[in-house]
């Protein structure tokens, strides 16, 4: 009996094919949704967590990717660093952050401004793979200090047009470069001002594009040295806990460990996990009814079918199984078909936006799989339940 | 081999209810080859298909096969008192169309439980369709497809054979043919055999000719 359905799917191509074509693109959107969304934010999680510090101060909102603007003055520097564990000073570095955005690769990208002195932090061993590091020789930075003088700020309308231009640096990583097809000396036209690549760094750091925080302090803040974030170097990462409870205490701003930032990132997009995990449901539901109909559509239509087989000895239990063996038959082909749909899919996406990462994990395919096989035996189980329960004399005198 | 008394049988419900058997009664005794006639709407059909165990009786005092009361029976005994015992030749062939003749008279063979060892080609074989085993129904003449309904119906060897009209469809030399064949099949296996027809020659066939009216057998 078990050839039956075989024969019954191969009978009527077109419409088991259509079928099969229903789940697969149920199945293919699933599976992208969750790889799209899951690899993007594991790409950020990780490059954020590739930092070499074990401490994140964020402000107290609630999504860590659109962290924008300088909320933070230079007050909490001071209350950061003088933070204690157990009477012991814990702080080794606090390293601000400014963010800002700028267009490159087709794409907003988040611009790092960070110190040029504390890039290596967020470079980690990466090395250059073209370049230098912007304001190299610290130049831009020692002339802001100079300016300043023996107070704390310093005049912006004393450096010229001429120093700012020149303090117009960039660095990027290879996969920009390689999107935007970006080289060294390159220029890109940000805040007013035409930016400079001068160095391109291997993929994996933190940011996508880096400059320095004195820039863009001077160009967003009028030199008022506010900064987006802090990332915090403890002096024993073992009190990692501690001193995160001990800065939120004394900074009433959220902080985070570095290695459960990739866990906040997702907690951020619960929403919008959501709202992707509804839609993708709806397209699951709408496939596996199509399924459904299918299988009742055969019932009605195999009704004398069915009453040869069981005039023929065939028991309830068979027919029951025949039907859900067809709709599995679909199903599992509409999986396989969904599972190659998504990889050609990633790879379609990945062509036409090289920055976003499609990673499409194992347990993604299993759960396919399962949801396949799961919805192809609920799909099956009413139009069987109906087949099974015809009166064999009734079925017989239909056709 | 098949014992019924009081047989009756209802279609529909209500006003639109239409007894078709009004407390019939019936014996066949084992290896008998009997013909039922009787004009259409008589309940020759249904007949069978209570005989068949596919149909239950509205009511019935007893309907007893090879020994064993069938009556009150739930589903899958009766399922499978049918499989094992009952072989069914039906007016239009009912053949599946998905599969081929050969897999059409396997499928009697799974559904028995029996081992197929070349059962269904054998049984082809004497129906005289070897060289056709692997043609659909559909490519099949209308003859070749009852040939192939009754290699079905005598695969898992039954006890009981039923046809129901198995010449309705059949010019007369087709016809001839298929009574040659059930009458051999009779005579080698020793089935019991009831014949629903309307062909007089065709019954004449048979050992014995029941004639139903109203919903009973009138002339036994």
């Amino acid at each position: 009996m078990a050839w039956l359905p075989l024969a019954n799917v191969m009978h009527r191509k077109v419409r088991s094919g259509l079928s099969v074509l229903a789940v697969g693109i149920g199945i293919a959107m699933l599976i992208v949704m969750l790889a799209l969304t899951h690899g993007t934010l594991n790409e950020v999680a990780r490059r954020m967590e590739s930092v070499d510090a074990e401490l994140l101060i964020l402000p107290r909102q609630d999504n860590v990717i659109f962290t924008a603007g300088a909320p933070f003055s230079e007050k909490y520097v001071r209350l950061i660093a003088d933070s204690e564990v157990d009477g012991q000073e814990c702080v080794r570095s606090v390293i601000p952050v400014m963010f800002d955005q700028i267009r490159m690769g087709g794409q907003q990208q988040r611009l790092f401004g960070v110190d040029p002195e504390q890039l290596t932090i967020f470079l980690g061993n990466r090395r250059l793979a073209a370049g230098r590091v912007f304001d190299a020789g610290l130049g831009f930075k020692r002339l802001l200090a100079e300016r300043a003088g023996r107070r704390q700020r310093y005049d912006p309308s004393t450096i010229t047009e001429e120093e700012v231009q020149a303090a117009c640096e960039l660095v990027i990583d290879t996969r920009l470069a390689r999107v935007g097809q970006y080289a060294v000396g390159d220029t890109i036209m940000s805040l007013g001002r035409e930016f400079r690549i001068v160095g391109i760094v291997e993929a994996g750091a933190a940011g996508r594009v880096f400059t320095s925080i004195q820039l863009l302090r001077h160009l967003k803040n009028a030199g008022v040295p506010w900064s987006s974030m802090f990332f915090v170097k403890l002096q024993d990462p073992s009190v990692a806990e501690a001193a995160a409870d001990v800065i939120a205490a004394r900074t009433k701003a959220r902080v985070e460990l570095k290695s459960d930032y990739g866990r906040v990132l997702f907690q951020s997009f619960e929403q919008i996990y959501l709202y992707i995990n509804i839609a993708s449901g709806v397209a699951l539901v709408v496939c596996f009814l199509i399924i459904l109909l299918t299988m009742y559509t055969m019932v009605v239509e195999r009704t004398h079918a069915i009453g040869i087989l069981r005039a023929l000895g065939a028991s309830r239990f068979m027919i029951l199984r025949g039907t859900l063996g067809e709709s599995l038959l679909i199903c599992i082909c509409g999986t396989i078909l969904g599972i190659i749909l998504a990889y050609s899919a990633k790879l379609g996406i990945e062509w036409a936006k090289p920055l976003l990462t499609v990673a499409i994990e194992p347990r993604w395919v299993l759960l396919a799989l399962a949801i396949g096989i799961v919805g192809g035996t609920l799909s099956a189980l009413y139009p069987g339940w109906r087949a099974a329960r015809l009166d064999p004399g009734l079925a017989l005198t239909l056709d | 081999m098949i014992q019924a008394s009081g047989l009756y049988h209802t279609y529909g419900n209500g006003v639109a209810a239409v007894e078709v058997l009004h407390g019939l009664d019936l014996r066949i005794d084992h290896g008998e080859f009997v013909a039922v006639m009787g004009p259409s709407g008589c309940g020759k059909t249904t007949l069978l298909h209570l005989l068949g165990l596919i149909t239950q009786p509205t009511r019935a005092s007893s309907l007893r096969l090879d020994g064993r009361e069938t009556v009150g029976l739930p589903d899958a005994a009766r399922t499978r008192l049918r499989s094992r015992k009952i072989g069914l030749v039906f007016q239009r062939f009912n053949l599946l169309p998905v599969i081929s003749a050969v897999e059409n008279v396997r499928l009697a063979l799974r559904l028995r439980g029996q081992s197929l060892d070349g059962a269904a080609e054998a049984m082809l074989d004497l129906v005289g369709l070897a060289a056709e085993r692997k043609r659909k129904p559909g490519q099949l003449s209308i003859g070749q497809q009852q040939r192939v309904a009754i290699a079905r119906a005598m695969a898992v060897q039954p006890k009981l054979l039923l046809a129901d009209e198995p010449t309705g469809n059949l010019d007369s030399e087709n016809a001839e043919g298929i009574m040659d064949l059930l009458t051999r099949c009779h005579q080698q296996f020793g089935q019991t055999v009831v014949v629903v027809t309307h062909n007089p020659a065709v019954a004449q066939r048979a050992e014995r000719i029941l004639t139903m009216r109203d919903g009973r057998i009138c002339d036994c």
